[in-house]
């Protein structure tokens, strides 16, 4: 369990640690766009250098990178089979009896992959950066235009917020359980079928046990200290853009525009 | 020698930023057939010690001698439910590992796991209910509907209808009532005395270490600062005090009696007996 990195917030000292994450979100969204226009591979290497270096100022490590891409891997290799098989425009490339590889499942796969590893490596610049209580706060600061839309930005960012702090929780009481089960016998590797599905039955029950009974608590908790939904509430910690933060999304805008040039104009 | 360690090192979360040394160096022989306290702080690495003992956790350097087997550093032993059969580990809070539909089959899980037959395991999971003090009538009931003093003995007659050798309990009597803890504490003391089970207990209570355990180990920032006899580790309170535990009350009371004056013998070890005491010198002097 706790190898997962993909998501993961990574306690470190940077620069990119410190902006404000109105400014970080807002930047990952506009780069994900970008990384969606058909800019060819000169718009892929900017890409991939603007998120190397974003990588580098946060002291992140490529590994870190790597193990998150991780699971992605089977995705893709899936993809490359359904590919070869569906895709036959371009170039022959390799003859197998009657199946013949063309070179688009190749290069359209390749053109999945790239993005991905790019938007792997945006997203945990995010992730990674800020802690997830800010990244609510950005969240709720950035929906806020859309209340007049009725759009409840407050309880959208409660929510999120509540969903992030019982992650952590429910991984140790994941590996609580398993222990306590393991402790009764319990064999998650091997067994039988009907063992494997008893074993997995005695983590599952108890585990929703006490999400629910987590969940009870943190309502009548949150209530006892007077938390209203849809009630005005002030911050402890208000958010305040700097310099830096507008040099960031300015980065991210100029990757966007020189993205469409790019696909569209050149 | 049931039990060693000889220098075993744990670490948490190795090669990220959350790494954090649980054990350092520790060397600790674990003598049968008695009943062993384990205190210390919390973060001292007790209940990181206690998962080694049924190979939850492995040790990251040094070797754990468990009955007839021996867990070294880098090993990937198999075979580990023959030992977890033998040493049966109840975790902290271990109502939450409850979720069979009764009582009765919830406790019968685990002789199940290892191997006994349904009726084998149905007859010991009856014996060990009533070890704990429940009654035919919860044999059906669902053990999520039942009372936190409930589900812990369902729980702890969970482990005891393995019927292992050594009993590991991290905090069985945390959140109980004061009977319940009492209950509790007198099952394992009979455990202990009538069927020679060696049993280990994570306890922040001195009132229970001192009236029901033999030895005391003390952890202190993931190393074991003392072993010894539970009488000889009272016998001298401003050492427990430096160490931030509060002497058992019994003691406590000897020490004041002894500051003013009285005189009282250190095998006095009941309330009944200081009691008689106290009486005797009293009308002496009345």
């Amino acid at each position: 369990m706790g190898n997962i990195t993909l998501g993961r917030y990574i306690p470190l000292d940077s620069p990119i640690h410190k902006m404000d994450p109105r400014a970080k979100i807002m930047a990952m969204l506009l780069v994900l766009v970008a990384i969606f226009f058909p800019a060819g591979w000169i718009g892929y290497a900017i890409i991939f250098a603007a998120a190397s270096l974003t990588i580098i100022l946060a002291r992140l490590s490529f590994t870190f990178i790597w193990k998150a891409m991780k699971p992605m891997l089977f995705m893709l290799v899936f993809l490359f089979v359904i590919n070869a098989f569906l895709l036959k425009t371009g170039d022959p490339l390799l003859t197998l009896g009657s199946f013949t590889l063309y070179s688009d499942a190749v290069f359209q796969t390749l053109y999945i992959a790239v993005r991905l590893l790019l938007m792997v490596m945006i997203t945990t610049c995010l992730t990674a950066t800020t802690k997830p209580l800010d990244m609510t706060l950005g969240i709720e600061d950035l929906l806020k235009p859309f209340q007049k839309i009725h759009v409840p930005a407050h309880e959208i960012a409660m929510l999120i917020s509540i969903a992030l702090r019982f992650i952590p929780d429910l991984i140790d009481e994941t590996e609580r359980i398993i222990k306590a089960q393991e402790s009764r016998g319990v064999d998650l590797k091997e067994g039988k079928i009907m063992e494997r599905i008893m074993a997995i039955l005695s983590l599952i029950v108890p585990l929703f046990v006490s999400a629910f009974q987590r969940a009870e608590d943190l309502a009548n908790a949150m209530e006892a200290r007077g938390y209203a939904p849809g009630e005005q509430r002030t911050r402890y910690k208000v958010l305040k853009m700097e310099g830096r933060d507008y040099i960031l999304l300015f980065c991210a805008a100029a990757i966007l525009a020189g993205m469409v040039w790019l696909a569209y104009y050149r | 020698m049931p039990i060693s360690f000889e220098h075993v090192g744990y670490v948490y979360s190795k090669g990220t930023p959350y790494e954090y040394q649980a054990l350092k160096d520790v060397c600790l022989e674990i003598e049968e057939g008695k009943i062993t306290a384990v205190i210390g702080q919390t973060g001292s690495g007790k209940s990181t010690l206690v998962q080694h003992l049924n190979a939850l956790l492995l040790p990251e350097s040094g070797e754990v001698h468990i009955l007839d087997r021996v867990i070294k550093a880098g090993d990937k032993p198999k075979q580990l439910k023959s030992l977890r059969k033998e040493v049966g580990l109840v975790f902290q809070f271990p109502e939450y590992q409850l979720f069979e539909e009764t009582v009765l089959k919830d406790v019968a899980f685990g002789p199940k796991n290892f191997g006994a037959s349904e009726e084998e395991a149905r007859k010991r999971a009856k014996q060990a209910l009533k070890m704990v003090g429940l009654s035919e009538e919860y044999y059906e009931r669902s053990p999520l509907e039942l009372s936190g003093g409930q589900k812990r003995r369902v729980a702890i007659a969970g482990i005891l209808a393995m019927d292992p050798q050594i009993l590991v309990l991290d905090e069985p009597t945390a959140g109980l009532d004061p009977q319940g803890t009492e209950a509790m504490m007198k099952l394992f003391h009979a455990l202990n005395h009538t069927y020679g089970k060696t049993i280990l207990i994570v306890t922040h209570d001195m009132e229970q270490v001192f009236r029901y355990c033999d030895k005391v180990v003390v952890m202190e920032d993931g190393g074991v600062r003392i072993h010894t006899d539970k009488d000889t580790f009272f016998s001298d309170p401003d050492a427990c005090r430096k160490m931030n535990i509060l002497p058992p009350v019994l003691i406590r009371m000897k020490e004041l009696l002894k500051a003013n004056g009285f005189e009282v013998a250190d095998d006095i070890i009941t309330e009944n007996a200081l009691a008689d005491c106290i009486a005797r010198q009293v009308k002496k002097h009345g």
